[in-house]
């Protein structure tokens, strides 16, 4: 089984997302650098707290969303088609990196607040372990099989990778941890932030969504691209074989038809 | 410089980074699919689409 040799063009909208990111992730700086107030007692540590968040959103429910749903259609025989399962992994490259940004700016900001850079809190700990596990579904990835058993395992490591997503949301509540609770919201949904911080927080979930949804479509086109040159690939080395076999045919079959004239 | 600039920094730079090593990496796969096309197949060789 291979993959289609469609190669879609480049789309439209992708390019506005990518925009639209690029000026709300502007914005968000401007006001979580200028504008905004320092905080009543972690000073202008908190302006941290303007893209963290939003990072960490992005890495856990957007990209684990993506990757686990792409997984899931894929598996499913029903819905199942190449785009899941390269749209499934692009979410997890991306989550990746987007993972590796919760920690260190994680870090960045509980090293003045807690006095330590890393502690083993269920919270940090889940979150590392999210991004070893996305790592090993990229290693996976890299294996190499026919295209419809790499994107079965794939699916399945996704699924894995998955599971870990529901631990670091509940971490904070099953278990007694250094890292705070809900940033923005508690469990009765009463708001901790309010004003322009309010803004500017949900101007940066806005900003990284978008930006995720570009870096998203992009590295699909990636996927795309290279399992087309490897059809290609296998198609040019299959031609060449058939050639090579055809001449074969050619120059060995007359002396064959004429009774084995090479034959003592 | 302070944390809170270095989280930015960290934050935005890693981010341009990845997305323009993306852009890099599209235009070498498309230059790769464009060499790879097959040229055209003389007389008697099969053709792409007896292939798949």
């Amino acid at each position: 089984m291979t993959g289609q040799l469609i190669v879609p063009r480049r789309p439209r909208w992708l390019d506005v997302v990518g925009v639209l990111g690029i000026v709300a992730l502007g914005f968000t700086v401007w006001l979580g650098l200028w504008i905004t107030p320092p905080d009543v007692v972690q000073g202008n540590l908190a302006r941290l707290l303007y893209i963290h968040p939003a990072i960490a959103t992005v890495a856990l429910y957007w990209a684990g969303g993506v990757a686990a749903g792409g997984s899931l259609l894929y598996l499913w025989p029903r819905t199942r088609s190449f785009f899941w399962d390269r749209l499934a992994a692009s979410a997890v490259e991306v989550g990746a990196v987007f993972s590796a940004l919760t920690l260190v700016t994680g870090s960045l900001w509980g090293r003045p607040v807690w006095g330590v850079w890393w502690t083993w809190d269920a919270r940090l700990t889940s979150t590392a372990l999210l991004l070893i596990l996305e790592i090993g579904y990229l290693a996976l990835r890299r294996v190499p099989a026919d295209l419809d058993v790499r994107a079965k395992r794939c699916a399945v490591a996704a699924l894995l990778v998955a599971v870990d997503v529901p631990i670091v949301h509940f971490s904070v509540d099953w278990w007694n941890t250094l890292h705070q609770g809900g940033t923005i919201l508690d469990p009765g949904f009463d708001l901790h932030v309010h004003g322009i911080m309010l803004w500017t927080m949900g101007l940066s979930f806005v900003a990284f969504t978008l930006v995720f949804v570009w870096l998203l479509g992009v590295r699909y086109q990636v996927e795309v691209l290279q399992d087309a040159v490897g059809d290609q690939e296998l198609e040019v080395s299959l031609s060449e074989r058939w050639s090579e076999d055809a001449e074969l045919v050619g120059v060995g079959g007359g002396p064959a038809s004429d009774g084995g004239g090479d034959a003592p | 410089m302070s944390y809170v600039d270095a989280g930015y920094a960290v934050a935005l730079g890693t981010m341009l980074v990845y997305a323009v090593s993306l852009v890099l990496r599209r235009r070498r796969w498309e230059r790769a699919l464009k060499m790879s096309e097959p040229v055209a197949e003389p007389d008697g060789a099969p053709v792409r689409g007896e292939l798949s």
